[in-house]
């Protein structure tokens, strides 16, 4: 039972993870079409500077934690203003292609402006262990959870309750409609941008503080994609829940049947859901009449 | 109204458009030196078949031209002194001109409600509250359906939604492409008298783009016809009504009378032919 628990519990912590990068890649997605596959080595790149700045000031979680967010819009909005926004009315395919290619660039950059070797993150608050019943949990792990809740509450009070977020829904739906009421897509595409870096840094700091910090870190990108598409590609609260069945699903084929399916699970799992509901989990029907 | 003969005798004309040239990709010509003006108060309709380049005009006016490669090659596009062509959607809509697009396009999976606050986008909170309670006493059947989706109304209502979410926006002049497009014939009268209606109680501008000549010349106090990319026929409502041409190719009469006559009778070169002279 007991290590049922533990299999549920470090799920939980990683399905958070996957599921705030999943939300990343659904709110670019829904506002403005675009598949953002350097996500996960954007998540990287921001725990390599929260690294940074933990080392350079003893750690504190305060200044941690505003340092990273602050980093992580500024180098969102960086980003979509260099890379993206000359390539708005390209083909969506162009753009794909400049994400992919920002992400082999990131991937370089880690290891050109840091090292290629893995690193402890060590922040106190974060590495201290708490007992559950038995059950030994890194208050990283907690706090990951706790962080991907506060997401999908944010996220859920703001697209049904701000105007802003109504727009960005608006712009999903038809982007050329949106337009004519005077909507700026371009503002609405900064704020995915900024929106997304930060909820995929987070997953990314609280990743490497309770395990750790390598070059390799960008492979949770790949892990959160399919939580994606699970959940609902344009649907980012579901993505949160997909990234949590496919974090747990993992867990307990790993602790039950073997380790070397770990890996695929979370795949399996989508191909049979997506055979169900080729919309994913939470996805929006589309509307057609006849 | 009948009292116009042409529309240059009025005030200076609130959207004015002059030898507009429209070019697709630097190589399709849509539009070709096209020259009309709305005078504010009035109802003009541009009418004309499939593929005539009123829905090109449209973008253009609506400064959404460029999201298809199209370039406003030669001429001039101007809104209450503002030059269209050099403007940006947002700032179009917040000088007071809005569209009604075609076939409605409204956020299919989003509430009426979301749909008319979308309309008041460009609106301050207090401004909205305000806008919506007008809109809803103006359509009482759209606060009953406030919170239903819009995708899963009929066709008519969601016409009247579409309206309602332009009319959020406080239009000064109201764009309306081809509103009775895909809609049974007592839809279409319900939506003239709301077109009618709004005219009269708010005083509002309307160019309507219209394949459907009756109704639209019905109310239009002045009408355009477009064939080909070019203004062929314009004149007052009244007087392109009795005119023998618009009767036959238009509203269906043959210059006899009462009797229907259908377009496959009249011999494309004739009609060609009689819009030149």
């Amino acid at each position: 039972m007991t290590y049922l628990l533990e299999l549920l519990s470090s799920g939980l912590a990683i399905g958070a993870v996957y599921g705030l990068i999943a939300m990343s890649f659904a709110i670019i997605y829904k506002s403005t079409g675009l598949l953002n596959f350097s996500q996960g080595e954007m998540s990287m790149i921001i725990a390599y500077v929260a690294w940074s700045i933990s080392t350079g000031t003893d750690g504190n979680p305060f200044i941690v934690a505003i340092g990273s967010i602050g980093f992580a819009i500024l180098f969102a909005l960086a980003v979509e203003r260099i890379a993206i926004r000359p390539m708005m009315g390209e083909p969506i395919l162009s753009q794909i292609m400049v994400t992919i290619g920002l992400s082999v660039i990131f991937r370089a950059l880690v290891t050109l402006l840091w090292d290629g070797l893995p690193h402890n993150m060590e922040l106190a608050a974060g590495n201290a262990l708490v007992d559950f019943g038995g059950i030994q949990v890194r208050v990283a792990q907690i706090a990951v959870v706790v962080m991907l809740f506060v997401a999908i509450a944010g996220m859920w009070t703001f697209f049904r309750y701000s105007r802003f977020g109504l727009a960005m829904r608006a712009v999903a739906s038809d982007d050329g409609t949106a337009q004519l009421m005077g909507v700026k897509t371009g503002r609405v595409q900064m704020a995915a941008w900024a929106a997304s870096a930060v909820m995929s840094g987070t997953a990314g700091v609280l990743f490497a503080i309770a395990f750790e910090l390598s070059p390799s870190l960008y492979g949770l990108g790949l892990k959160a994609f399919p939580a994606t598409i699970l959940g609902g590609l344009d649907s980012v609260i579901g993505s949160a829940f997909g990234g949590l069945i496919i974090g747990v699903a993992e867990n307990l084929v790993g602790g039950y049947i073997s380790s070397s399916l770990k890996e695929i699970a979370g795949f399996v799992i989508i191909i049979l859901i997506l055979m169900i509901r080729p919309y994913g989990l939470f996805g929006e029907k589309r509307i057609e009449r006849l | 109204m009948s009292q116009l003969s042409t529309q240059s005798d009025l005030v200076a004309p609130f959207l004015e458009i002059k030898n507009a040239q429209i070019i697709y990709d630097n190589a399709i010509e849509a539009v070709r030196d096209v020259s009309l003006s709305v005078a504010e108060g009035t109802v003009v309709a541009l009418l004309g078949s499939n593929g005539a380049g009123k829905s090109t005009l449209l973008k253009a006016v609506t400064g959404t031209l460029h999201l298809e490669d199209g370039d406003l090659e030669k001429g001039s596009i101007h809104f209450a002194g503002r030059d269209l062509a050099r403007s940006k959607t947002d700032a179009i809509v917040r000088d007071g001109l809005v569209l009604v697009p075609e076939g409605r396009k409204l956020f299919a999976n989003m509430t009426v409600e979301e749909n008319l606050t979308m309309g008041a986008h460009l609106k301050s909170a207090s401004e909205l509250r305000r806008l919506k309670q007008t809109v809803f006493e103006l359509f009482p059947k759209l606060k009953e359906r406030r919170s239903q989706t819009a995708g899963y109304l009929s066709g008519g209502e969601q016409q009247m939604v579409a309206v309602g979410r332009a009319l959020m926006a406080e239009p000064r002049l109201l764009v309306l492409d081809e509103p009775s497009l895909g809609l049974a014939p007592l839809i279409i009268d319900a939506i003239y008298e709301t077109i009618a209606l709004m005219r009269r109680e708010l005083n509002m501008t309307v160019f309507l783009v219209e394949q459907n000549a009756t109704q639209a010349m019905n109310l239009a106090d002045y009408v355009y016809i477009m064939e080909n990319g070019r203004i062929v026929l314009d004149g007052p409502a009244e007087k392109m009504r009795t005119n023998l041409d618009v009767q036959e190719y238009y509203l269906g009469f043959s210059s006899g009378g009462e009797e229907r006559k259908s377009f496959r009778d009249i011999k494309h070169y004739k009609r060609r032919k009689r819009w030149l002279s």
